[in-house]
């Protein structure tokens, strides 16, 4: 046992070791832009450098006249083609080849295709393009936005919650705090870059690239190119980190498909990570303004949230994080506005926990700024207005395990040893800040299908059309296999990645571990329940002991006798080689159309606080202690404690991982992520990642997973809560907690940087 | 990216290639110079193939590249060894670290000519031949030092160029000489515990 492999506590698989481990420890693990494809042509992008306007001539002659040129795609080239819709499965309406708008900088506007990877790149330098040019819009701050109403516009935001009187209460409050809070724009930047590959054979078409939605690209693809969906194969087996970025497609898959055809031969197009900022999408910039009001005796009587989000021209992205923040605590009245501003720039998207990192983040630094305002403890502030339901809908929570996490986090982290004076904690030249604040992730499934085969000499696979991003759900979804299968993991193998394979939903809003595992599970149910018959039947092994208490374990089918039957033998009495059974799950509340919307790639998404019972939302409470130093103000963190709740817990090894990632993009979040945007031009300045920065290892120290036991059969039959985006939701603010008790200072605006610290 | 010949009239191919005599240039050929293999036969034109030998994981090979062919897209697109990846194609992320001549150095920033006769290890040369894991591989492993994977064959050889430079000694060190290798989801605690464990035995191997 080390520190990766955390002891299970109840409700809690043991630290399996990951399924593809000696893959990716050895270079076997082969990602999309890994797979040998023979003759395969390269494809390089050229975009646009003005943000806004239109091309009036591109000129190509240079390019093409490159030894080793093959093709150039770009306008007029994809007339024929469907234009992509923004969407769950589309990143954005903006088609960029079928007319020459330029909506954003850095939007394509030719495809090189060449014999080398070093032509295409040489051709794709060489196109310019005259531009009829307008001023754009790079954001808030800018002229000529056009900012409307978020709730309605898009799925995120039905409607902006709110409860009871606000104007009321807030007039009324005791105490109030009145203040702006704002998160900069940020790019995923997994460390894989984006790629396509597209080969074509006779009219069908396969694409290799890394995707969290290989059933819904298919779909969209087909819907794209008129092609029948059956003709159109998507395959991701191993994804290079995603964090959102791979979910929505972009317009470059059908650019390479169409450049694969007109050659007829394969087309790879890995894209250049200066490039990825301007065609992939990103996280929106948001600004919010919370005021609260509380009593003397610290209950919250008001919350009201306004939220402000910069997205793309045509599309309306919306962030609206107000759901959750409107439902976290014991307010007394709700009122909560979300608006969009559109500006030139390219459509934002899904990243990690993308309403609750930004949302949470300000209504947290309200928490604290509150807590100090009434002279109260943080943790006790929180306990105070803890509620018994959520103040919406007035719905009970399925679970809610926060306070216990406080506890444990505040225990382990030694909170009761913090001095709450501002500035009072010092070590020599270090100026010492402790801070807190609560993460909370809605908790959602998707119908899933999966297919479970179980041979005689007792092998099992496992297929599902999910997608392995990092978070280990391939381990997981073996792991449930081998358990209910009583098979031991060396003798599992999992299938992903695949759109042949039985649909699952798109990798994202942490729903993977619940939707697959819940499928697995159907599907070995079924597998069992033929066994067993088999084993009890007429000539089964275990003929007469009746099947009421069956179980599967080490091989084996036992009795409740104690008396047991090896696979092998109960196969040969049913005289069958294998039993294989292919499981649709739709969770509870399923509309009649659910699966067959599966399989359409737009599969319902249940749960949050769109069920009828209840709502249904992981939590978790972080501790953070930064050192800054009095004379340079670096601000660095020797160490953070998260305690979380999130029900069932299939594997405690990789969920301490992608909890401890979070935390880690949370410290991110706080001290290094931003892009940068040059107002005069909607440029992103700081496309790389030598100025996009993020956390390296020598910025991070101690980092303690607790893992809160919790049971919850409400959420899903596998009573699995989603925790791959919990992680990241509130690091950033208990960081500028402990910024502040350290300092004096509160630093609203992220990234908190030497600069706001300096004076 | 056309024009062969820089202004000073030396052409690129002569930096890369080692074979100018200006007593100028003589610092920057210094380490070319002293490498025993001969020299790959060149085209005086960027585009068109050069000559390279090296070896790759103990076994020799003979290629034709173009002169802008980085050491990493060799690997990868030219002898299929994908294993090495790109994350950036700018030396900032570390994902393409491989050992040359035992010391790690960023494939992306390599062009291809400059291994001639050079010893590349790469992240499919590390274990053995019966299939046992190199100690530092096994130590990813068993500390779960990866989510994703990409990342991961460069932080190994990164991690085995960090011991083999004697900069492991701490884990404060090894988060230092180990912060040239990104890895966005984040598993950096479990990469030093890996390379604490690995430590002595990648001294050994």
């Amino acid at each position: 046992m080390n520190q990766a492999a955390p002891t299970p506590k109840d409700n809690q698989g043991d630290p399996v070791v990951r399924i593809d481990g000696r893959l990716k420890v050895t270079g076997q693990a082969s990602y999309p832009a890994d797979i040998a494809t023979a003759n395969v042509a390269y494809g390089v992008l050229a975009t646009s450098t003005i943000a806004r306007g239109k091309v009036s001539k591109l000129n190509i002659e240079d390019a093409k006249a490159v030894t080793g040129v093959l093709d150039i795609v770009t306008y007029g080239d994809m007339d024929n083609i469907g234009k992509p819709k923004f969407g769950n499965t589309s990143a954005s309406s903006i088609a960029p080849l079928h007319d020459r708008t330029i909506f954003h900088d850095g939007q394509i506007v030719a495809l090189v295709v060449a014999e080398t990877f070093e032509a295409a790149e040489e051709a794709a330098m060489l196109i310019h393009a005259d531009y009829e040019d307008e001023q754009p819009s790079a954001g808030f701050e800018s002229k000529g936005t056009k900012t409307e109403a978020a709730a309605g516009k898009n799925p995120m935001l039905k409607e902006d919650p709110k409860a009871g009187d606000f104007d009321a209460a807030w007039a009324n409050a005791a105490v109030k705090i009145d203040e702006k809070y704002s998160t900069p724009t940020q790019h995923h930047n997994p460390i894989e870059l984006f790629s396509t590959t597209a080969i074509w054979q006779g009219d069908q078409l396969t694409i290799h690239e890394p995707s969290q939605n290989v059933t819904g690209w298919k779909v969209e693809l087909a819907r794209q190119l008129k092609l029948d969906p059956a003709n159109v194969r998507i395959i991701s087996p191993y994804i290079g980190g995603a964090f959102g970025s791979k979910g929505p497609m972009t317009a470059r898959t059908a650019i390479v498909a169409v450049a694969a055809r007109r050659i007829g031969r394969p087309v790879r197009c890995v894209v250049s990570r200066m490039q990825a900022f301007g065609t992939q999408t990103y996280r929106a910039e948001t600004r919010h303004r919370i005021r609260m009001g509380a009593g003397k005796d610290g209950r919250i009587t008001a919350f009201g949230h306004e939220g402000w989000e910069v997205t793309s021209r045509p599309d309306p992205y919306v962030v609206g994080g107000t759901s959750a923040t409107a439902r976290m605590y014991d307010y007394g009245s709700v009122l909560t506005h979300v608006s969009i501003v559109h500006a030139d720039r390219n459509t934002p998207g899904y990243m990690r926990s993308p309403p609750e990192t930004p949302y949470v983040y300000a209504l947290e630094n309200a928490m604290d700024e509150m807590a100090a305002a009434l002279g109260m403890d943080p943790v006790e502030f929180r306990r105070i207005n803890e509620p018994a339901k959520e103040v919406i809908g007035g719905k009970p929570f399925s679970s809610r395990s926060l306070i216990k996490c406080y506890d444990e986090a505040a225990d382990a982290f030694g909170w009761s040893k913090r001095d709450a004076k501002v500035g009072s904690m010092r070590e020599g030249d270090w100026l010492i800040g402790m801070g807190c604040a609560t993460a909370i992730y809605p908790t959602a499934v998707a119908p899933c299908a999966a297919r479970v085969r179980l041979t005689s000499d007792g092998d099992v696979r496992v297929q599902c059309g999910s997608h392995e991003i990092g978070t280990g759900v391939r381990t997981i979804a073996g792991q449930m296999a081998a358990e209910l299968l009583g098979i031991a993991m060396e003798k599992v193998s999992v299938e992903m990645g695949d759109s042949a394979l039985p649909p699952a939903p798109v990798s994202g809003g942490s729903i993977s571990t619940a939707s697959v595992c819940s499928a697995v599970m159907q599907a070995c149910e079924t597998v069992r329940q033929k066994l067993f018959a088999g084993a009890v039947g007429k000539d089964g092994p275990l003929s007469g002991s009746g099947n009421a208490k069956l179980d599967m374990a080490d091989g084996k089918v036992g009795a409740e006798t104690g008396k047991s039957a090896k696979l092998a033998d109960v196969f040969k009495a049913m005289q069958v080689g294998a039993i294989e059974e292919y499981a649709e799950f739709a969770p509870k509340g399923s509309s009649p159309e659910a699966l067959k919307k599966l399989y359409a790639g737009q599969p319902e998404f249940h749960g949050g606080e769109g069920d009828e019972d209840s709502v249904k939302y992981a939590f978790g409470a972080e501790f953070v202690e930064v050192r800054i130093n009095s004379y340079t103000r670096e601000v660095r963190v020797p160490r953070i404690v998260g305690a979380f709740a999130a029900g069932r817990i299939m594997n405690t090894r990789t969920a301490r991982s992608q909890l401890m990632g979070g935390m880690i993009w949370g410290i991110g979040q706080a001290l290094h992520e931003a892009t940068e945007i040059d107002q005069r031009h909607a440029r992103y300045v700081n496309r790389d990642l030598q100025d996009y920065i993020v956390p390296v290892n020598a910025d991070i120290k101690q980092v303690d997973v607790i893992l809160v036991p919790e049971v919850d059969r409400e959420v899903n039959p596998a009573g699995v809560k989603g925790l791959g985006e919990l992680g990241n939701v509130g690091t950033a603010a208990a960081v500028a907690s402990a910024v502040y008790h350290a300092t004096g200072k509160r630093i609203r605006d992220l990234p908190i940087r030497i600069e706001n610290l300096l004076a | 990216m056309s024009d062969a010949k820089n202004h000073s009239g030396l052409s690129r191919r002569m930096f890369m290639t080692g074979t100018v005599s200006a007593a100028a240039a003589a610092p920057l050929l210094a380490k070319s110079t002293e490498a025993a293999e001969p020299s790959p036969a060149r085209s005086a034109e960027p585009r068109e193939l050069s000559a390279v030998s090296m070896r790759i994981n103990r076994q020799a090979y003979n290629l034709a590249l173009d002169n802008r062919t980085s050491l990493l897209d060799a690997l990868r697109d030219h002898i299929g060894l994908t294993g090495t990846k790109k994350g950036c194609d700018h030396g900032q992320c570390g994902a393409c670290t491989v050992l040359v001549d035992g010391k790690r150095v960023l494939s992306c920033l390599t062009f291809a000519v400059m291994a001639q006769g050079r010893e590349i290890t790469t992240i499919e040369g590390l274990a053995s031949k019966d299939g046992g894991l190199h100690p530092m591989q096994q130590a990813f492993i068993d500390h779960d030092a990866f989510q994703c994977g990409y990342c991961t064959p460069g932080q190994i050889m990164s991690a085995i160029g960090c011991v083999n430079e004697g900069h492991a000694g701490s884990q404060d060190s090894i988060r230092e000489y180990m912060s040239g290798n990104l890895c966005r989801c984040a598993a950096y605690p479990n990469i030093v515990d890996a390379i604490v464990q690995a430590r002595d035995e990648t001294r050994k191997v």
